[in-house]
């Protein structure tokens, strides 16, 4: 209880990341494709003398970047070992959770189950607790195999 | 002083330092027989190494002291007040003699015979040379003081450390350079910035050296490991060691040492056939073995070739079903690189009988391991009766790599310099390219490779046509060959590459990333997995082919010329055939001396043609690497333009001697440089005169220290007068006397200017130019 979360707008709902996991927020300006890499990774950026992966979040839950505007700001965020700037709509701000659940009772829809590790209650409202994992991982494990 | 005498000098002194306190405890208690045998160690261990150098002192001492103490040891000595007192002397004398052959004096020959005399039994009584022991501990204060830190060790992870601090160094500075050329001109921050960045750059060289070694220290033992085997098993092996200038991780350099003697073990004994069974086979009689090394982005690729009768997978099969490691209808089911790969599992030896060389219970079960403990990777490939390639990966978890940066769908990317044998346009008429199948091959040199664009790699759609490209030629470790085309070929780059994260490093074409000069990350293509991707590597055979293929075409290269513009601005031509490589270097590695302008590169000094006038000081210079099989040039150019046909005649011109002509080349007149002059004035002053053997009279002072450094300069080897090397050319001092039996060519050296009486033949000792005119009249070896 009482940890902080960073909120940010995800396809237009909001989420969680938990707050010490972020390292910090960014704005990402130029970003270098990479070819033949799943679609929720946008490419490279740079960081302070850092490469960084930048994961399309709302890729990665298998919506059209396109049709959701971003602010091109990220959470930089590090898994073993690698850092990675998770890309969102918007960044909104840092919270302290009221309460934690860490299950979902019910579906939130096939984009949003399997990156879901709970809800976060926050004094803005409710939001989903994202798993950064499943974020890097991109959208259901299968599909992005058989590419 | 030369590496493995600095290794014995370091551990001599580390484990002097060790004893010391050992010492005065034995001291205290002579009976302590921990402290004992400690000692009893350290004068082994000295006896022991330096027995690979020629320290007769050193080894007469440490002997006499083991010899001493071994008595105590097994009882039949009392250690007395004597006996310690004499072998601490023989120990200060040791370490006395140590810290000389650190400074590289001479050491003299004897003065050890009293404390020699000392440590025996009977000398009880006499008067311990008191005097020495005096003598040797004040001198050993003066000396050790300065020499004590010539040499440390470190723990490796300690430089690990440091080394990563320092390629994030790199990538900060980088990072403020681009900023503050952003910023503009800052006068007040741009110099020092300057000089943080020149310091920097040294600082990361240095601490690179510090961890990294040629490979080429693996390399030294083998021919004579091969020579040996060879000799032992009746066969006729030859060995090609190539890319000894890749470096790896000195702790890399130890790793790979086993397996790769094991390897070469069994290739020898069960791979490479004796003469008679290769004659029947129709090959040479004499067995080849290749080891190639190559740098792969973060990998270093080893690859051991051998052209023997290739494994026998019946056999193999046949002993993973006694193994029990399958049914035999499951081992059937394997493919053939499952069934090779079944040489890996433990206890699965093929010879037929455990012999002496191979097969002592290390298997290719423990290489593997041992492989794959530091996070490499080991494979193999066998065509039956072509031969047998073992490809050894090796991680290089943080390294600076020499890179190209390339351009493809206006994207840059990178490519290890180490993977690139040539560079060409697509639009030169040196370049054809044909559609076969759905496959491109290009036909470059008389050789036709396959070639694919980057785009297309990339999965871009429609990609411009080949031609319009620049064709990169990659040459994978197992020696195939293929053409990359990109759009263009931007810069030589030093590139800090840093791992990908699993997403990206998922999709098989690139090796890691690294951040450019100006702040951007940019992609090292994998360029091993992009030949596999697009099944571009073909398996054994194809390299085999290729010396024959090179020698037909050596005529017909003879009438083609690269056209280049020189660094004046004219148009010029050279022979193809005289050119190995196309290289960018340094404004800086140039030097300016004696009239001649002179570049280092990669290790070697070499003289640079066409400067005429001044160059500006920083900066990079294209080069012609002209190379005449035994010596190297440069040439400098302002640009490569492209190579084409000499179909016309020469019109030779008179007033400048290093060129050989005009021609009519693709309707211009152009001057094509004589290659053969260039060689010609520029021989002495350039590289290594391959092969040929100077003997020197090791015994004599002025040429150890005179003769001996000019000849090594002028790229000669020098044999001492005792070794057996068979030299080309042996010196004789005027009042020395040569050894009639050696047929090699004699230069006799006289110390006066004239001859003493007219049919005098010798050579004044300082005439530099008629000794290396002497020299350059032996016959070559």
């Amino acid at each position: 209880m009482g940890e902080l979360y960073l909120l940010v707008q995800i396809g237009g709902r909001r989420a969680a990341i938990p707050g010490a996991r972020v390292q910090s927020v960014v704005e990402i300006d130029q970003i270098v494709p990479v070819p033949l890499a799943p679609r929720h990774v946008a490419g490279l950026a740079a960081l302070r003398s850092r490469a960084l992966t930048v994961i399309d979040t709302r890729a990665a839950l298998g919506l059209d970047p396109a049709l959701c505007d971003t602010e091109g700001r990220a959470a930089v965020v590090e898994l073993d070992g690698h850092g990675y700037a998770l890309l969102v709509d918007r960044v909104e701000d840092v919270a302290q959770a009221d309460a934690v659940s860490d299950r979902c009772d019910a579906t939130l829809g096939p984009a949003w189950d399997h990156v879901a590790l709970g809800f976060v209650e926050t004094p803005v409202g409710p939001a989903v607790l994202a798993d950064i994992a499943a974020l890097v991982a991109g959208q259901a494990p299968s599909r992005s195999r058989a590419a | 002083m030369d590496d493995l005498l600095a290794e014995f000098v370091a551990e001599t002194r580390e484990m002097l330092a060790a004893i010391e306190g050992e010492l005065v405890a034995w001291e205290a208690d002579p009976a302590d027989r921990a402290r004992l045998d400690a000692i009893f160690r350290f004068v082994h261990t000295v006896k022991g190494n330096c027995g690979f150098f020629d320290f007769p002192r050193l080894e007469q001492l440490s002997h006499a002291a083991e010899t001493a103490l071994a008595e105590v040891r097994a009882g039949r000595r009392q250690p007395g007040t004597h006996l310690v007192n004499a072998v601490l002397a023989v120990i200060d004398r040791i370490a006395e003699l140590v810290a000389m052959i650190e400074c590289g004096e001479t050491l003299p020959v004897s003065g050890d015979e009293r404390l020699i005399a000392a440590l025996e039994p009977d000398s009880e009584g006499e008067c311990l040379p008191d005097d020495a022991r005096e003598v040797s501990g004040s001198e050993r204060r003066v000396s050790s003081a300065p020499g004590s830190n010539r040499s440390i060790r470190l723990p490796v992870d300690l430089l690990d450390r440091l080394m990563s601090g320092i390629s994030d160094m790199v990538l900060a500075r980088n990072d403020l350079a681009r900023r503050l050329r952003e910023a503009g001109n800052q006068p007040a921050i741009d110099g020092p910035f300057e000089r943080l960045s020149g310091i920097l750059n040294d600082v990361r060289e240095g601490v690179t050296r510090m961890r990294m070694q040629r490979i080429e220290h693996l390399y030294n033992a083998l021919p004579r490991l091969v020579r040996d085997l060879s000799a032992e098993l009746g066969k006729q092996v030859m060995i090609d060691l190539q890319g000894g200038d890749v470096e790896l991780d000195r702790e890399m350099i130890e790793i790979v040492r086993d397996p790769l003697t094991h390897i070469l073990r069994n290739a020898i004994d069960h791979g490479i056939e004796t003469p008679s069974q290769r004659l029947a086979a129709g090959k040479r009689e004499i067995g080849l073995l290749t080891i190639v090394a190559r740098q792969a982005g973060n990998k270093i690729l080893l690859a051991i070739s051998d052209d023997g009768r290739g494994l026998d997978l019946d056999r193999i099969s046949a002993k993973a079903v006694s193994h029990g490691l399958g049914t035999s209808t499951q081992i059937d089911a394997l493919s053939h690189d499952q069934k090779l790969a079944l040489i890996f599992e433990p206890g699965l030896s093929t010879a037929e009988q455990v012999s002496g060389i191979s097969g002592r219970g290390v298997g290719m079960d423990v290489v593997r391991a041992n492989l794959e403990k530091v996070g490499g990777a080991i494979r193999v490939e066998s065509e039956a009766g072509q031969g047998t390639l073992f490809v050894l990966e090796l991680p290089l978890t943080l390294s600076i790599i020499a890179g190209l940066t390339v351009e493809s769908g206006a994207q840059r990317y990178a490519i290890p310099r180490s993977y690139i044998e040539e560079i060409a346009r697509g639009r030169s008429d040196a370049i054809a390219v044909e559609e076969l199948g759905d496959t491109s091959f290009v036909t470059f040199r008389g050789r036709r490779v396959p070639a694919i664009a980057l785009g297309r790699v990339l999965g871009a759609g429609e990609a411009p046509p080949l031609a319009s490209g620049v064709f990169v030629f990659v040459r994978l470790a197992n020696g195939d060959l293929f053409a990359l085309v990109v759009d263009r070929v931007l810069d030589n780059e030093d590139l800090v590459v840093k791992p990908l994260a699993p997403p990206v490093m998922a999709t098989g074409v690139y090796a890691g990333t690294t951040l450019l000069d100006d702040g951007n990350p940019i992609l090292m293509l994998d360029i091993p997995g992009i030949a596999a991707r697009h099944q571009l590597a073909s398996t054994l055979g194809a390299r085999r082919m290729e010396p024959v293929e090179q020698v037909r075409h050596e005529d017909r290269e003879n009438d083609r010329v690269i056209l280049f513009t020189d660094l004046a601005g004219r148009r010029r031509a050279i022979r193809l055939a005289a050119v190995a490589r196309i290289q960018t270097i340094d404004i800086a590695s140039l030097a300016h001396e004696g009239g001649q302008h002179r570049a280092s590169i990669e290790g070697m000094i070499l003289p640079v043609a066409g400067i005429d006038g001044d160059l500006p000081a920083h900066g990079k210079l294209t080069v012609l690497r002209l190379s005449d099989g035994m010596r190297e040039i440069l040439f400098a150019a302002s640009a490569v333009d492209d190579s084409a046909e000499l179909a016309s005649g020469l019109v030779p011109l008179a007033d400048d001697p290093l060129l050989e002509g005009t021609a009519l080349v693709e309707g211009t007149v152009t001057a094509v440089i004589d290659a053969h002059r260039l060689f010609g004035r520029l021989a002495d002053a350039s590289g290594p005169a391959l092969g040929k053997v100077c003997r020197l009279p090791s015994d004599d002072d002025w040429a150890q220290a005179f003769l001996a450094p000019m000849l090594r300069a002028a790229g000669y080897a020098i044999a001492s007068s005792e070794d057996d090397t068979p030299a080309d050319v042996v010196f004789a001092l005027a009042d020395g006397s040569v050894d009639p039996a050696n047929p090699a060519r004699v230069i006799r050296l006289r110390t006066t200017v004239e001859p003493e009486h007219p049919d005098d033949t010798s050579i004044y000792r300082y005439d530099r130019a008629a000794l290396l005119a002497a020299l350059d009249r032996a016959p070559g070896g």
